[in-house]
């Protein structure tokens, strides 16, 4: 029974992503060769990722996938561990569940105003929210080892509903008991939605909000017109797609026959091959996990030190979030563009092009320094394996042309351009290199895919709502004003916003951190004329930094799983790969036009200062 | 991270301090969100109108404004109207106002007014109708707002009817019934994200979008749709709505003196927004925009065809009883003059 229900869950999820690659994919046909539009395809795309996130949240709450704070990885197994699982199911439990009764009144709400969307009933579109947030609330519940230490958990769903029968128990009175027991359990290992979306309630309901507030601005934020957050979900399915089968290897081969030459060719090549995928992904740790296996046995047994190749690896696992089509520059053009700063996603792209090769050099240096030192020996220059394995590899090169193509072509509009990625991914996968063996296998790669971004997307609209609260009490003005007092150099204040981005890059994942500390910093950057392309750009070199930097880097205990190696012992390996790196970010803080040139020179955008 | 949320938990402390020190004067709190851009003429006038409100009420009435979105979308501000997290807005007719009742649709129909005494003497026949129907909504109209005229901007000059319908026109991607209308009457919509318009046009997903001037400007857009027609598309209406449950609240007395200074809010905003337009279109002209000019014939064909395309809007878009009053009431108007 159990077993048929994660079935039918996968199931919905699959068609959830498949309607959302699919209903665009239509249109565009329809569009090109009929000159058919279809009316409300964009309405309800936006509310498939709503469901296709929420539906992806309580699959990862199902398989312990939620993302959490670094910290809960160091609790010390037995007693201390199962407290942790109790007090963060508890406090889990309790947030989804205000979260829940939001729901159900943002739908009661809906349905009493009569609001529709394309046909549908918007009432029927939100139930996503409260039938997630249920579910999430007793997977999270269930996590605890024993029934005792369930039934104890459980007990925040009750908490919750009692307290959203009861607002006036934080309205009105100090909020900080709240903020600390919530911060508490982030660091013993509640996920992170849990703390962001808890202190977004707490200080909602505490300034007399209901809680249908935050599920409001969630819905918002997950719907929104302007967002093109379906683009996430559907170029992470294209790079899950690709990184199953054969793909990586037929990539790292092509990259060998292009490098092998130069010294340090397959470090180049490995790090080249970790950028390409990491920014389909996002750098969720996907890249370590998934190419680690291919890339360590491939560098071992060229020579290259293993204490040397595991740091490269790590330090590899987010190079590509400055490339164009990364997530994580999607969504600062998308959350910044909401706060009030449009941004264009293109000139993201753009300007994080020179930034994102010059940290991808400076890994690559590196590796060159590695292989004249150990004197390690270079691969020859085949011109008849370099064309062999182009050729290989020739339906992976073309994925960007495919993308680019269509919207050079004027075939597809910017917004369109993920799910023709997704499709050219599903189509080469299963059915040119029947990598995907079965339709059972793209199912299984679309719930990994699903999960994944459902994690993200579920940290994103609760984050909103911690955004609204902050707008409330004026935390941009304050901050402002807080900082003009202390900071009246330019400099000063970029070399302060690197320090502050690299502590947050430690704590905090890359979406989360972009979700709630970019739009804080937006006034502050435009106080200082530091234009919000550039910004974004600092912004993600400095996340990408954090993901190395002990002791809380996502990528340094990833990296310890994948290769079963101490901690310890991968942040010794990844240190100077972090100081080179740390060199490349100041780099682009200081140097804009590292990040505006093309920009400027192409007159593609000036630059607001 | 503790640590600001400690600080914030202090901030908020204060900040409910502060409010129930002040409890001794009977007083409310409103917010007062919109999407009217930061530092824009609304936001001043706005911001010098709840000023007001809390001299002439003596501090009983008080209210922050929020501009530049940054408490959310016309449509998501009137989600949390309704429950009355937020007490007010200002909303335009095609966003908000339409959401919360589309007999706002009547003053949004495409080529339906020729000039601003037309439009003036529409919406003013039409408000007692829209005050009951927002009231019966939850909603309570202070007063109007306007910012001047939508017009066409194009890739190339369009001079009669033939050429706007052929122009690959942007239109909002989550106005389906606009987007159809647009379509079954021959026209070129491609829906798009509201955002995505000054884009587009440059990579030529479309070359032609309906914008006010001051907002072309704003974003450049002449400097791929260097054409304008000087044809008016229709107005950029707004309106200044409270919920009913929070107006309610307030005595009589101070319901007069919130009406008068939001009455000044509208004469203020009437006045300098279209000034600010036409100051727009001067400044565009000066970077290389051709302001188009209709012939004659073609303009009475413009408006004689196009108003009967409308009157499919009829109970589609409009409800029948808005659309018939706000046509009878502009005829009445054409006649008169």
């Amino acid at each position: 029974m159990k077993a048929l229900a994660v079935r039918a869950e996968n199931l919905l999820a699959a068609l959830a992503i498949s309607g959302l690659m699919l209903l665009p994919l239509a249109e565009i046909f329809l569009r090109n060769v009929f000159h058919i539009i279809i009316p409300g395809a964009a309405p309800i795309a936006q509310n498939l990722t709503l469901w296709v996130g929420l539906l992806g949240a309580a699959i990862a709450a199902r398989e312990g996938k939620l993302l959490t704070l670094a910290t809960g990885e160091f609790l010390p197994k037995g007693i201390v561990e199962n407290v942790a699982l109790i007090v963060t199911g508890f406090v889990g439990a309790a947030v989804s569940t205000l979260f829940m009764v939001g729901g159900i009144d943002f739908t009661r709400t809906a349905y009493d105003a009569g609001e529709m969307i394309a046909g549908i009933p918007m009432w029927v579109a939100v139930l996503a929210i409260p039938f997630a947030f249920g579910l999430i609330a007793i997977r999270l519940a269930w996590r605890a080892h024993s029934w005792i230490g369930r039934g104890l958990a459980a007990l925040g769903i009750a908490g919750g509903w009692w307290l959203s029968q009861h607002l006036d128990v934080i309205a009105g009175h100090a909020l900080w008991p709240w903020f600390t027991a919530l911060g508490v359990s982030a660091l013993l290992g509640a996920p992170i939605f849990a703390l962001l979306g808890g202190v977004a309630l707490v200080g909602l309901l505490g300034f007399g909000m209901l809680p249908d507030l935050a599920v409001g601005a969630a819905y918002e934020q997950l719907t929104s017109s302007s967002a093109g957050l379906a683009t996430i979900p559907l170029f992470t399915l294209a790079g899950f797609l690709m990184a199953e089968g054969k793909s990586p290897e037929r990539l790292l081969r092509m990259l060998r026959a292009w490098f092998g030459w130069i010294p340090g060719g397959t470090a180049i090549a490995a790090a080249a091959l970790c950028a390409f995928f990491t920014l389909f992904t996002g750098g969720s740790g996907v890249t370590i996990l998934a190419l680690g296996g291919l890339l360590l046995p491939a560098m071992l047994k060229e020579g290259y030190r293993e204490r040397f190749s595991i740091g490269l690896l790590t330090a590899s696992g987010s190079l590509g979030l400055l490339f164009p089509l990364s997530v994580p520059l999607i969504l600062f053009a998308i959350v910044v563009s909401a706060a009030g700063t449009p941004v264009e996603m293109g000139h993201m792209f753009i300007g994080g092009v020179l930034p994102g090769v010059l940290m991808l050099g400076l890994v690559g240096l590196l590796g060159s320094r590695e292989a004249i030192r150990q004197r390690l020996e270079r691969l020859p220059f085949r011109v008849s394996e370099m064309l062999a394995a182009t050729w290989e590899a020739k339906w992976e090169l073309l994925l960007p042309v495919v993308v680019l193509g269509a919207l050079i072509g004027n075939w597809a509009k910017t917004a369109e351009l993920a799910p023709v990625a997704a499709l050219y991914a599903l189509v080469v996968q299963r059915f040119i290199h029947r990598d995907l063996k079965s339709n059972g296998d793209v199912v299984r790669v679309m719930d990994d895919c699903v999960s994944l971004v459902g994690g993200v997307l579920l940290i994103l609209c609760v984050a909103i709502g911690l955004t609204r609260y902050f707008v409330l009490i004026e935390v941009p003005e304050q901050l402002i004003a807080w900082t003009s007092a202390h900071v009246s150099d330019r400099w000063v204040f970029l070399l302060c916003l690197n320090v502050f981005l690299l502590l947050v890059g430690t704590v905090m994942d890359i979406f989360s951190a972009i979700v709630v500390v970019a739009p804080l910093l937006l006034p502050l950057a435009a106080h200082f004329k530091i234009d919000p392309v550039h910004l974004g750009v600092i912004f993600v070199a400095n996340l990408e930094l954090g993901y190395l930097h002990p002791p809380l880097g996502l990528n340094l205990l990833l990296a310890s799983v994948r290769f079963k190696k101490p901690v310890l012992e991968v942040m010794w390996a990844t240190l100077p790969f972090l100081g080179i790196l740390a060199g490349g970010v100041l780099l682009i803080t200081y140097w804009d036009s590292l990040t505006l040139g093309i920009l400027r020179l192409t007159g593609m955008y000036a630059g607001l200062y | 991270m503790i640590a600001l949320m400690k600080r914030l938990g202090v901030i908020s402390a204060v900040v409910l301090a502060l409010g129930v020190a002040a409890g001794a004067v009977p007083q409310v709190m409103w917010q007062l969100p919109t999407a009217a851009p930061k530092d824009s003429i609304w936001e001043k006038a706005l911001t010098d109108m709840t000023a007001a409100w809390a001299r002439d009420t003596g501090g009983r009435v008080r209210a922050t404004v929020f501009a530049g979105g940054k408490l959310g979308t016309e449509a998501s501000i009137v989600r949390a109207m309704r429950v009355n997290n937020y007490q007010a807005s200002l909303f335009m007719v095609t966003g908000g106002l339409a959401q919360i009742d589309d007999g706002f649709n009547a003053l949004a129909i495409p080529f339906f007014f020729k000039d601003d005494a037309e439009m003036v003497a529409v919406r003013d026949a039409l408000t007692p109708d829209l005050e009951k129907r927002l009231n019966a909504k939850g909603f309570h109209l202070l007063s109007w707002t306007t910012g001047g005229w939508v017009r066409l901007f194009s890739v190339n000059p369009l001079r009669t009817l033939a050429d706007i319908k052929k122009a690959k026109l942007w239109t909002s991607d989550t106005d389906v019934k606009m987007t159809t209308w647009y379509k079954t009457n021959g026209f070129n919509p491609v829906p798009l994200d509201a955002n995505a318009a000054a884009s587009q046009l440059k990579i030529g997903m479309i070359d032609a979008t309906p914008s006010p001037a001051y907002l072309a400007l704003l974003l450049g857009m002449q400097n791929n749709a260097k054409y304008m027609l000087d044809v008016n598309l229709g107005p950029f209406l707004g309106a200044l709505v409270v919920t009913t449950k929070a107006w309610n609240a307030v005595s009589p007395e101070d319901q007069a003196k919130l009406t008068a200074a939001a009455k000044v809010f509208e004469t203020k905003t009437s006045v300098e927004m279209p000034a600010n337009d036409a100051k727009a279109v001067t400044e565009m002209k000066a970077r290389g925009l051709t302001v188009v000019q209709m012939a004659q014939k073609d303009l009475d064909e413009l408006y004689a065809t196009v108003g009967k395309l409308t009157a499919s809007m009829r109970n589609d878009m409009v409800p029948a009883e808005m659309f018939d009053k706000a046509v009878a009431a502009r005829d009445a108007y054409r006649k008169k003059k």
